[in-house]
């Protein structure tokens, strides 16, 4: 599996992030510019210039036209994705973390960090309606601590609007009043992203405290825990398969302080049901923060805080893959005889096999 | 009358002062006044001499409590009260001893009770309280014999040995969990005990470190607020509690008879405490440091050691060893084992003789010695000159002994090493010296084998090492030409082994700096550990000279099961360190001797990782018999390793397909409720049915792109 190196960012990667047909893919860094990639061949198709600060999280809409950026420097702005014109800006009180279109490709919704007097925001906007926000949702003290919303999504049928926090706790408000509808304790610290499935029925998310949860994202129920030994940046759930990817690695800041071995600063996949993580990828040389699989299912994207972005199209055997438990027979005597058949290699330590067949091996890049 | 005016006058003349008009004294200069008897001890079980002999019994006695202490002496009172009893002639074999301070006083009671006053007579020390309390009793007329005891079972200790899987055991410690799990080198580990029956009872499990005992019988877990509890038997049932308030350490003796425990307090006269463990007696304690041994801040005390079947306890003092002898834990033959200088010794692990070695002194060299015991004969005697430094290393089976002299030039600034092998087992203990120019900085001998590896550079801080291996034996290929039967004069090969250090090979530019043998001989791992080290496993097969390399970042330890199947590399902390630099490494890898990766476990605090020690019950020769029959065994172990492996496997499988099918079947409600919402969401997006295959239109598009064009001209 021969990645792509995308090399046009100079600084960390904030975020990837595939539109909903799986062509195109969203990039965006701390150095101002976020780009547009061809996903089938990390062909740069056009960059978008504008902001003066890092941009936290970009969005665009179901139909590949419009791009929404959240930025640093307290905006976020409307492009078009055609020519790369910025067509409109919102104005916010501080950095804008996270937004999100909701599903009529209309409105969206933003969350900004506390800024001098200005508490965290949450913000609900419509494009017709540059001025001013329609909803506007303080983020309060808790337990007198300043809490920071750090990811920003709508529900279902533009339901409630979900944002995740750095103390561990997401929660649930209503788009149309503001209230706080729901709030589920997921971690113990932070959380730094949330990822859904397609239709919404998941949520992945992903932790500094080296674990990533799955939940029912209808009925917020706790499913699974995929364990790691690194802080979590992000994790996606596959569409195509039960797996999930995480990407993470030892923080950033205590990075030089120790060998590069020691952050592995690799994707694991992990299977979903069983939470068994069956391989890696390397190649980065600094934490992962943002993943993203492709709808297809063909191909992922990893960015890092080493500035690129690696787009991996996965080998035919992973694409083969089967899953490692075979599907049971309606009669066990039948099934008895069938693993008679074919006993051991499936046995127990499947779990090692796909490793070697994922594991990606910088010398052929050399080659 | 003379004499009573003098009394009066000396009285007048010593109340002078409180008629005078003087003011008082603030604080009159009384003697303290005692108000119990914690001081005073009686010694029973002394000869009973006659009036001739007192004099010189009371002064042997007084001699002997005044090693303790100080005695209260007063005018008229010389601290010891020996009764005699006038009618029959002779003293009544008793005697009060009083002592300054009551800490003298407790520390006789330890140190005199049982001590051999002569041929005859063993002194027995106790309190004065007891005799207090005895005074009143009365004498019943006939001694009525106690019940014994109700005779408690104690569980099998050797019950995990009989597991039908061959199974090996480890114990675990993490936070606050002590797991001891089974591990057959293959499939993973399976969890035996965790303690749950004592943590559910609320009862002590463990609270600091724990260990096995050298047989593997016992478990002991430290409980530094009680002391050691051992646990035993397949359902680790508690079969021994041992108080030693602030417990650090344990040592077991390699029999399992006796268990030393030890706080590493300096103000504890305690500190080390030694046990029966069968009967849980407290056979004697110590203190820390041994009398008049320097105790300074950065050289830990010396240590005890036991000897290899348990008779002797030994721990160095200055200029020498005193050797305790077990059960009664009195110094043997009365007197400590004399050893100018003496700066280390070690017990041969095969039998009970001592290696020691001690520094240059004024005009004697420096020199290693041999001593066997109990007859304290010097079986060898090797003398070294300008040495810095010694390194003694034994061979498991006791049979070689290797010490690594660390010398110095005449200008001291330079360092060289040798090496000097001892082999035991030969008449006369020779010793071969083997002359190494390079720094050693690690030397290990192949369990129950002839040969030894060792690291060495050019310099000690050397990032890439040499390991070269030495064989004590060497092989040669004799031909001989027989002389008898029908194959007379024909030519035959023959391997003799002569017994001549021979060396086997070096591996250069290593980056290591610990090796480890496997018990089983044969594969070495060279270990690179610490914190500044790169963490390189390397397992070598020494005969086949296979190399596998792997690596486990931070590993500071490494174990190898029993019986060398396979091996653990750990990421520990001490308990209670507080912060660790490296908690996101912490836990365990278990490799098979291979080098072949078969588990990984990690957590945030790891402390201890341990093996059950298994006893060799087999011989050498029984041993050969099994290699000899492998192919046999081999097919038996095989098809119970599959059928084992398929069972854990099925069993898996089931629990995998039944939370899969959990999971399908969530997200097949879930797929159902979207369905439901379908036309609502349609709506939302303008009439677009995202669900709908039929709006999706995929396109196909073939480019063609010419690399490049070549024209020929082709000859027809």
């Amino acid at each position: 599996m021969r990645p792509y190196l995308l090399q046009g960012h100079e600084r960390p990667i904030t975020v990837v992030k595939y539109n909903a047909d799986g062509d195109l893919l969203f990039t965006a860094s701390k150095d101002l510019i976020p780009s547009v990639w061809r996903s089938e061949n990390g062909e740069r198709l056009g960059t978008f210039h504008g902001h003066k600060g890092t941009i936290w999280d970009l969005d665009v809409d179901r139909f590949s036209n419009l791009l929404l950026t959240a930025s640093a420097d307290a905006t976020v702005k409307l492009w078009s994705c055609q020519n790369g014109e910025c067509l409109e800006t919102f104005t916010h009180r501080g950095p804008v973390r996270g937004v999100c279109w909701a599903e009529d490709n209309r409105r969206f919704a933003t969350i900004s960090d506390p800024f001098v007097e200005h508490p965290g925001k949450i913000m609900v906007w419509d494009i017709e309606q540059p001025a001013e926000p329609i909803l506007e949702v303080d983020l309060l003290k808790v337990d007198g601590k300043r809490v920071n919303a750090t990811n920003i999504w709508w529900t279902y049928l533009n339901e409630h609007i979900f944002v995740s926090m750095d103390n561990g706790v997401m929660r649930l408000y209503s788009p149309e009043t503001g209230s706080l509808v729901k709030e589920i304790v997921a971690h113990e610290k932070k959380v730094n992203r949330v990822q859904f499935n397609r239709d919404k029925t998941l949520a992945l998310t992903s932790s500094a405290d080296f674990s990533s949860k799955l939940f029912d994202a209808v009925n917020w129920k706790h499913l699974y825990t995929y364990k790691t030994d690194r802080p979590v940046n992000d994790a996606v759930i596959s569409e195509t398969k039960d797996h999930i990817l995480l990407g993470g690695g030892q923080e950033a800041m205590s990075v030089t302080t120790t060998s590069g071995k020691v952050g592995k600063f690799e994707t694991r996949f992990f299977h979903i049901v069983y939470q068994e993580e069956f391989g890696t990828v390397k190649g980065h040389f600094g934490p992962i923060n943002a993943l993203a699989i492709n709808p297809n299912g063909r191909n992922y994207a990893s960015g890092a805080e080493d500035g690129y972005v690696r787009l991996h199209f996965f080998d035919k055997s992973y694409l083969d893959m089967q899953d490692p438990v075979p599907e049971a027979d309606d009669d066990e005597d039948a099934e008895e005889s069938k693993e008679d058949k074919a006993p051991a290699p499936v046995a127990g330590k499947a779990a090692g096999k796909p490793e070697q067949a994922l594991e990606y091996d910088e010398s052929i890049m050399d080659a | 009358m003379a004499d009573v005016d003098d009394l009066l006058a000396e009285e007048a003349a010593e109340l002078d002062g409180y008629f005078s008009d003087a003011p008082l004294d603030p604080q009159p200069n009384y003697p303290p006044l005692k108000t119990s008897f914690d001081t005073s001890i009686i010694i029973t079980n002394l000869p009973r001499v006659p009036q001739a002999k007192l004099d010189k019994l009371t002064k042997v006695v007084i001699k002997l409590v005044s090693r303790i202490g100080a005695l209260a002496t007063t005018d008229d009172f010389i601290g010891v009260s020996m009764p005699f009893d006038e009618s029959k002639g002779t003293t009544l074999g008793f005697c009060f001893v009083d002592y300054e301070a009551p800490e003298d006083a407790k520390n006789a009671l330890g140190v005199l009770d049982g001590y051999k006053f002569d041929k005859n007579h063993t002194i027995s020390v106790s309190p004065y309280a007891i005799a207090e309390k005895l005074k009143d009793l009365q004498e019943t007329e006939e001694f009525v014999e106690p019940e014994p005891a109700p005779f408690v079972e104690n569980p099998n200790a050797t019950s995990w040995l009989e597991d039908a899987s061959q199974r090996d055991q480890f114990v675990i410690r993490q936070a606050d969990e002590t797991v001891v799990s089974w591990f057959d080198a293959k499939n993973e580990p399976i969890i035996d005990y965790d303690g749950s029956r004592e943590k559910e009872a609320g009862v002590a499990w463990c609270a600091y470190y724990c260990h096995w005992s050298p047989k593997g019988s016992y478990l002991a877990t430290l409980v530094p607020q009680r002391g050691v509890i051992l646990w035993s038997g397949s359902s680790y049932e508690k079969t021994g509690r041992f108080v030693a308030p602030d417990v650090k350490t344990i040592l077991f003796s390699p029999q399992e008879d006796y268990l030393l425990t030890n706080n590493m307090r300096q103000d504890d006269q305690q500190a080390i405490k030694v046990y029966h463990i069968q009967s849980g007696k407290l056979l004697r304690a110590f203190p820390l440091y041994p009398a008049d041994f320097p105790e300074v801040e950065d050289i830990p005390p010396p240590a005890f050691l036991w000897s290899h079947d348990g008779k002797y306890l030994a721990r160095m003092g200055t200029n020498l060893i005193s050797i305790y002898a077990t059960p009664s834990m009195k110094l043997l033959d009365k007197k400590s084992l004399l050893s100018e200088g003496i700066h280390e010794f070690q017990w041969s692990p095969k039998a009970n003789v001592i290696a020691c070695w001690a520094p240059e002194q004024a005009n004697s060299p420096a020199h290693v010695d041999l001593i066997e015991i109990p007859s304290r004969k010097k079986l060898r005697q090797k003398n070294l000159f300008n040495v810095t430094k010694c390194n003694m290393v034994w061979q498991e089976g006791g049979e070689y002994l290797a010490v690594k002299v660390t010398r110095h030039t005449k200008s001291k600034k330079t360092f060289y090493n040798n090496i000097e092998l001892f082999r035991l087992n030969e008449p006369g203990v020779p010793v071969e010296m083997l002359d190494v120019k390079d720094a050693v900085m690690a030397l290990a001998f192949e369990p129950r084998g002839s040969r030894f590896a060792m690291i060495h550079a050019e310099n000690p801080s050397a990032a890439k090492v040499s390991v070269s291996f030495y064989d004590m034996n060497k092989k040669t290929e004799q031909i001989t030409v027989s002389k008898k039967g029908a194959k007379k004069g024909q030519k035959q090969s023959q391997i003799v082994t002569v017994k001549e250090l021979n060396k086997i090979r070096t591996l250069e530019g290593k980056q290591c700096n610990f090796i480890f043998w496997s018990p089983a001989g044969g594969t070495i791992l060279l270990a690179s550990l610490g914190d500044s080290a790169s963490g390189t496993l390397e397992f070598y097969d020494v005969d086949n000279k296979s190399l596998v390399i792997k690596e486990h970042y931070r590993a500071n330890q490494v174990l190898w099961d029993p019986d060398g199947r396979s091996v653990a590399t750990c990421v520990s902390q001490p308990v209670g360190g507080g912060h660790f630099k490296f908690a996101m490494d912490n836990g365990y890898i278990l490799w098979s001797f291979q080098g072949k990766q078969l588990h990984q476990e990690s957590f945030e605090t790891f402390y201890q990782f341990l093996w059950r020690p298994r006893e060799r019950l087999l011989s050498k020769k029984e041993t050969n018999n099994v290699r000899r029959n492998l192919k046999k065994y081999e097919k038996q172990f095989e098809k119970a390793d599959k059928e084992r492996q398929r069972a854990l496997y099925l069993e898996e499988t089931k629990g995998k397909r039944f939370e899969r099918k959990k999971y399908r079947d969530l997200l097949s409600d879930l797929r159902a409720l979207r369905k439901t919402q379908r036309t609502r969401r349609t709506e939302l997006q303008d009439g677009y049915d995202s669900t709908d295959d039929s709006n999706y239109v995929l396109n196909e598009v073939t480019v063609e792109t010419i690399l490049s064009t070549e024209e020929q001209v082709v000859v027809m």
